[in-house]
């Protein structure tokens, strides 16, 4: 620790934070930094955000400004990355490019001051580089930044390989299995994805999420079934479905309203996908769970049914 | 060996004649120019596509369907940087599954490289010469550059004609002899011709005209059958329109447009899509130069332009410039368009007669 400040730093419980939790944390605390967290979504968060963001904005982005909203004047810097891509044909959806500044200019009478770090391998920085050039910028001395990183990203893969070793395992369990596909900020969303996932495991079923896999092998698989994908995130999702149709009983695609890859994306694999029962599930703003409750019963009625498991 | 390839491209605004010029001088195949596009276009191709993917897609989609039924027998579809990179992809997957048969060229599997360009151009016409299609291209890249330049006038003036339709008789015979040119010769001039009639064709234009700034994505806001003809519409009121956004500037001047970045640096520190930069430094542009309104054109379900609003909203507070909103879909009907620029149109004149 290099010294302790009296810095505090706003962590938006959305989007990529159900992603990089571990190494922000890890880096901010390595540096001595104070965070916030805004905390699970409600529906207040949402509806917050809501009426906050473009009526034609997707369910996650609106989810997002209203945890943005409840960390305004809490902290002196929210934190919001600005992430292109990771290389070529290894892109963001362009929300995550201009979430920063789309963000800055929403709050722009709020006075609430935000910081970012810029990924954008295709013109020359990476995630390492964008930490530096963060931490340097709010006065910490190189050294110190670089040693923050690096036992920050020790820690977040540490977790994610213990994360993923868990998730394979649960292919080999006994009854019926569903692979859930989806962005891990709508399935980790207590407010959205939770319910699915929930839902689930009241009909006996044990939910398995395809975003949790070895993301490396996982980009790589993905063009057997989509080769001109270019968005990491549904890269490693589709990828995972890739490896892992066999093993399970069932695919949920499931999406929050309207997400844009997701929308052609999941379309597509709609019709690659052959011979497993799939459903494609976009969820809205709505309350309560009926509706989806609803659907997951017949769809797991529908595979029981298939396997004779159902007279 | 004659190359029978009888190729296609969406319809997009008037850029087909380019496309048109480049495959039949370039690269010595046949291209097959579909009808234009109409409520057919877009119905076919919606009752194909995802529901929530942009209306562009759904246009294409339709488009390439006409082109199938006029005879191509390889669509052609361009890779992109936002959604539209995955297009090709899935339009072929809807056209194979419901049975069609053609080849496919999409340039998002060649993206990225001048070999991989390279790679495309062999598949489309194996015995390519690549300095002749050098030359080709060259002229290919003039006409769109005459296109824009004389789309942008016709818009500037065509409001203003004594003769009612004038303006609109000379760049309709413009277009038809882009769209027949053989050679570089018919291009320059078909060019100077329409030059010469819309400068001598007699205006009524106030001295200071009312005039709003058109800005948004890269489909809708150019192509007037996408838009219902927004701008000839606000042309046909009285007022002059602008148009910064073409394929000339957005394509061909480059370097011009990776540093207008900096313009901006103040509203959005990084580049937050495709077009946005040019989009926000445009609007601000208008403002600055006094314009009377802004139009911020999209599809629905466009991600870059819907997460550039907040940006536009506040150059639209601070410079205190009315800017209308428009998102299409398959059913924007042509009625609630009317009504609503009528209603802009109102405001910015009686704002204009407060002010000054």
């Amino acid at each position: 620790m290099e010294k302790t400040s009296e810095l505090v730093i706003g962590l938006p419980h959305a989007l990529l934070y159900h992603r990089y939790a571990k190494l922000w944390h890890g880096f901010f605390s390595g540096l001595g930094i104070r965070t916030v967290d805004s905390g699970p979504t409600s529906r207040k968060v949402l509806e917050d955000g809501a009426s906050l963001a473009v009526d034609e904005a997707c369910l996650s982005l609106k989810v997002f400004l209203g945890h943005v909203s409840e960390l305004v004047g809490s902290c002196d810097y929210i934190l919001v990355p600005r992430i292109s891509n990771f290389g070529r044909h290894r892109n963001m959806c362009v929300r995550f490019e201009a979430l920063y500044d789309l963000t800055r200019n929403v709050f722009r009478e709020s006075g609430q001051k935000f910081l970012a770090y810029n990924i954008d391998v295709l013109e020359g920085q990476g995630e390492e580089a964008a930490f530096l050039e963060l931490g340097c910028g709010l006065g910490y001395s190189k050294k110190g930044v670089k040693k923050a990183y690096a036992s920050a990203k020790k820690g977040e893969q540490e977790l994610w390989k213990a994360a993923v070793r868990k998730n394979e395992a649960l292919y080999r369990t006994d009854g019926l299995k569903i692979l859930v596909a989806a962005h891990s900020y709508v399935i980790k969303d207590s407010y959205i994805g939770k319910p699915v996932t929930d839902g689930l495991k009241k009909l006996g079923v044990t939910p398995i999420r395809a975003d949790v896999v070895n993301r490396e092998a996982a980009v790589k698989r993905s063009t057997e079934l989509s080769p001109t994908c270019k968005w990491e995130l549904n890269r490693e999702i589709v990828g995972s479905i890739a490896a892992h149709a066999d093993a399970v009983d069932g695919i949920i695609l499931l999406s929050a309203f309207p997400c844009g890859p997701d929308a052609m994306v999941n379309d597509l694999l709609a019709r690659k996908i052959k011979g497993i029962p799939l459903l494609n599930l976009v969820l809205d703003s709505q309350t309560g769970t009926a509706g989806i409750e609803t659907r997951l019963e017949s769809f797991v009625d529908i595979i029981r049914l298939k396997k004779g498991m159902l007279t | 060996m004659i190359n029978t390839r009888k190729i296609a491209f969406p319809r997009y605004a008037e850029y087909n004649c380019a496309m048109k010029y480049l495959a039949e001088q370039g690269l010595n195949v046949s291209y097959i120019l579909q009808p234009a596009l109409t409520r057919r276009t877009e119905e076919l191709g919606a009752k194909y596509s995802p529901d929530f993917v942009c209306t562009p897609f759904k246009t294409c989609l339709g488009s390439m369907i006409e082109a199938l039924e006029a005879g191509a027998d390889t669509l052609i579809m361009s890779h992109g940087l936002c959604r539209l990179g995955y297009y090709g992809e899935l339009q072929e997957q809807i056209l194979r599954d419901l049975g069609y048969e053609f080849e496919f060229i999409n340039l998002a599997e060649y993206s990225g490289s001048k070999k991989g360009w390279l790679k495309a151009l062999k598949r489309i016409s194996p015995k390519v010469n690549p300095a002749k299609l050098a030359v080709n291209f060259g002229e290919t890249v003039k006409m769109v550059e005459h296109l824009d330049e004389v789309t942008a006038e016709y818009y500037e003036d065509c409001g203003f004609d004594e003769t009612p339709g004038a303006h609109k008789r000379a760049y309709r015979k413009f277009l038809s002899a882009l769209y027949t040119a053989g050679s570089r010769g018919d291009v320059e001039t078909a060019y100077r011709q329409v030059k010469a009639e819309f400068q001598q064709i007699p205006l009524k234009k106030p001295r200071r005209p009312l005039r709003v700034g058109i800005v948004g994505e890269f489909y809708t806001a150019m192509d007037a059958f996408s838009n219902l003809e927004v701008e000839q519409k606000l042309a046909d009121m009285g007022v002059e329109v602008h148009r910064w956004m073409n394929v000339t500037h957005q394509f061909f001047q480059r370097n011009a447009f990776k540093n207008l970045q900096v313009k901006v640096k103040d509203l959005c520190t990084y580049e937050m899509g495709p077009t946005s930069t040019a989009n926000i430094w445009y609007a601000r542009e208008c403002a600055e130069r006094g314009f009377d309104g802004l139009i911020h054109i999209k599809s629905a379900n466009c991600t870059p332009e819907i997460d550039i609003m907040p940006v536009l909203q506040r150059i639209s507070g601070e410079y205190k410039i009315p800017t209308l909103y428009l998102t299409y879909d398959s059913q924007t009907s042509d009625v609630g368009l009317m009504t609503r620029l009528e209603a802009f149109y109102d405001m910015i004149q009686r704002k204009r007669r407060t002010v000054s």
